[in-house]
């Protein structure tokens, strides 16, 4: 029984490489592309061309969204503030309650925790803001 | 929902809130940003946040977020459509090596370790480790919250070989991809991911199961059944099986763990498993001295021993309301009234609760090189088990 956690290791390091550039290429709204450095007429010591292999996956596209459309101004319309139950977020939507209770009087503030864990959906919530309200803020503590 | 929202999210949480924003077809998104963080802070803090600017924008924050949800939306808001992402050439160079090492460094295809260059030649001797074509896809992976991608043999192989991988490695190191485990994970928290080898392959591969085994783990011959044939496989087979969560503790400075006549087990294990949270769940990896220590004692299967586990480490209800990850996870459950987080908030704070729901949230793996009677245990949870065979 050999002690190799080269051999281990190299098991495991197969995914950040598989996936490499997908942050880069979010930030530019799927523009990116991973340019080649290449120059003809250089050293070559790898193979009788000097090339190698692009070691990405297939990222799949993105299908753009529209924003919901906006309705102009907030007077005497009900905003839901939605705390998607991260530490924290609850006490600073009541900040947020509070500002808008100071500066805006007339507008109709609907607190709401989001049912289940942070990352859940809760669709029964959704139905009732869109029935009911007129925008929404979701806030997300940490 | 189809009407004006707005989400207001911590600075810190800048960049991961455009780049999901981008990913999920929204990259124009009017996040408003609030000062970090916002966890322990007192009202009058918090009104100062919402009172004061986006420290992003510089602009008022609330006005920012009045604004977000009624300014008339531009042109790019309104976009519909299909995005494609490149991911760039199918090959690299010509270059030198040492220009093509920091072209992968670079373009964030490395873990800021030296690779071994994946030439043409290198990745066709590494495809004859498998059977399987190499255009076959072999699954979709993602990091974190992210639609995942999807990947072909030849792109697996090609990875492989960058890892310094032998063609005789590639039908586990293809087991485990076709998993669709990352072992990546977009987070706050720093998940840890753990695989365990069974079977006659990890003599083959020389794996390492005795001393100073751990984190992938290869189980040596233990007094109970091995974790493959628990989860249904032949003991022949070659099997990898996937474990995540928060990390390893080590047992040794566990209390109860002084030279005892009589191991205090109980002591052991409660100790340990006291920092551990219930959302992941246990995987205890005994030297196989402990295990035999505790066959002696009657736990003659592992499944014995982790009933055993579940109901001698337990916890109150306070100290379970108190951990960080019980509020975040299953507190939303109780309100729910999934059983039984919802019956354990209803309980008094001195009443006494187990860690987890089941006895089955506790797995046993046993590893090391029987020279010190150890043992380990990782806030882990079992996740999936896959045969090595197939992908040979």
């Amino acid at each position: 029984m050999k002690m190799d956690r080269r051999k281990i290791l190299t098991m495991l390091g197969i995914s950040p490489a598989l996936l490499a550039g997908s942050s880069a290429e979010a930030a530019k709204a799927g523009t990116a592309a991973v340019a080649s450095n290449a120059g003809p007429g250089k050293i070559t010591t790898l193979n009788p061309k000097g090339m190698t292999l692009n070691p990405k996956g297939m990222p799949p596209p993105s299908h753009l969204s529209p924003m919901a459309p906006r309705q102009g101004g907030l007077e005497g319309k009900t905003v839901y503030l939605v705390d998607t139950g991260f530490h924290g977020g609850d006490r600073y939507l009541q900040q947020v309650q509070g500002w808008f209770n100071r500066n805006m009087p007339s507008v109709k503030v609907e607190f709401r925790r989001k049912a289940g864990s942070y990352p859940e959906d809760d669709p029964k919530l959704w139905a009732e803001i869109k029935e009911k309200g007129h925008a929404a803020i979701m806030a997300i503590g940490h | 929902m189809g009407i004006p929202t707005a989400p207001m999210v911590t600075r810190a949480f800048r960049e991961l809130v455009t780049l999901n924003a981008a990913k999920r077809g929204m990259p124009r998104v009017r996040t408003v940003f609030t000062p970090h963080p916002v966890w322990g802070k007192s009202a009058e803090e918090l009104r100062a946040y919402v009172d004061g600017p986006d420290p992003v924008t510089g602009k008022p924050l609330m006005q920012e977020a009045v604004e977000a949800l009624t300014l008339p939306l531009n042109e790019e808001e309104k976009k519909t459509g299909e995005v494609t992402v490149s991911v760039g050439p199918a090959t690299f160079g010509p270059d030198t090596a040492d220009n093509l090492q920091e072209h992968y460094l670079n373009n964030g295809m490395t873990d800021y370790l030296p690779i071994i260059l994946p030439t043409e030649e290198k990745v066709e001797a590494m495809l004859k480790g498998t059977r399987h074509k190499p255009d076959e896809i072999v699954g979709k992976m993602a990091a974190g919250a992210y639609p995942p991608w999807q990947y072909t043999v030849r792109q697996v192989a090609v990875n492989a070989v960058m890892a310094g991988a032998r063609p005789e490695y590639f039908p586990t190191i293809l087991a485990i991809a076709s998993s669709g485990w990352a072992s990546i994970f977009s987070s706050t928290n720093s998940f840890a991911f753990a695989a365990v080898i069974n079977g006659p392959i990890r003599d083959k591969l020389e794996m390492n199961y005795g001393i100073g085994a751990l984190g992938p783990l290869a189980q040596p011959a233990s007094p109970w059944a091995p974790l493959h044939v628990q989860k249904g496989f032949k003991a022949e087979e070659n099997v990898v099986s996937l474990f995540r969560g928060l990390g390893i503790v080590p047992g040794q400075g566990a209390r109860g763990t002084g030279v005892n006549e009589n191991p205090r087990y109980e002591e052991q294990f409660s100790d340990l498993f006291s920092v551990f949270t219930g959302f992941f769940g246990a995987l205890v990896i005994p030297d196989p001295l402990i295990a035999q220590s505790l066959k002696e004692r009657g736990y003659d299967t592992k499944e014995k021993l982790a009933e055993w586990l579940h109901k001698n480490t337990t916890q109150t209800v306070k100290d379970y309301k108190n951990r960080n990850f019980s509020y975040l996870f299953e507190y939303p459950r109780a309100l729910r009234g999934e059983e039984p987080y919802a019956t354990w908030y209803k309980l008094p704070d001195d009443a006494v609760i187990p860690r987890w729901p089941k006895a089955d949230h506790i797995n046993i793996v046993v590893a090391g090189g029987q020279t010190n009677a150890y043992f380990q245990a990782a806030t882990m949870s079992y996740g999936t088990s896959i045969s090595i065979d197939k992908w040979a």
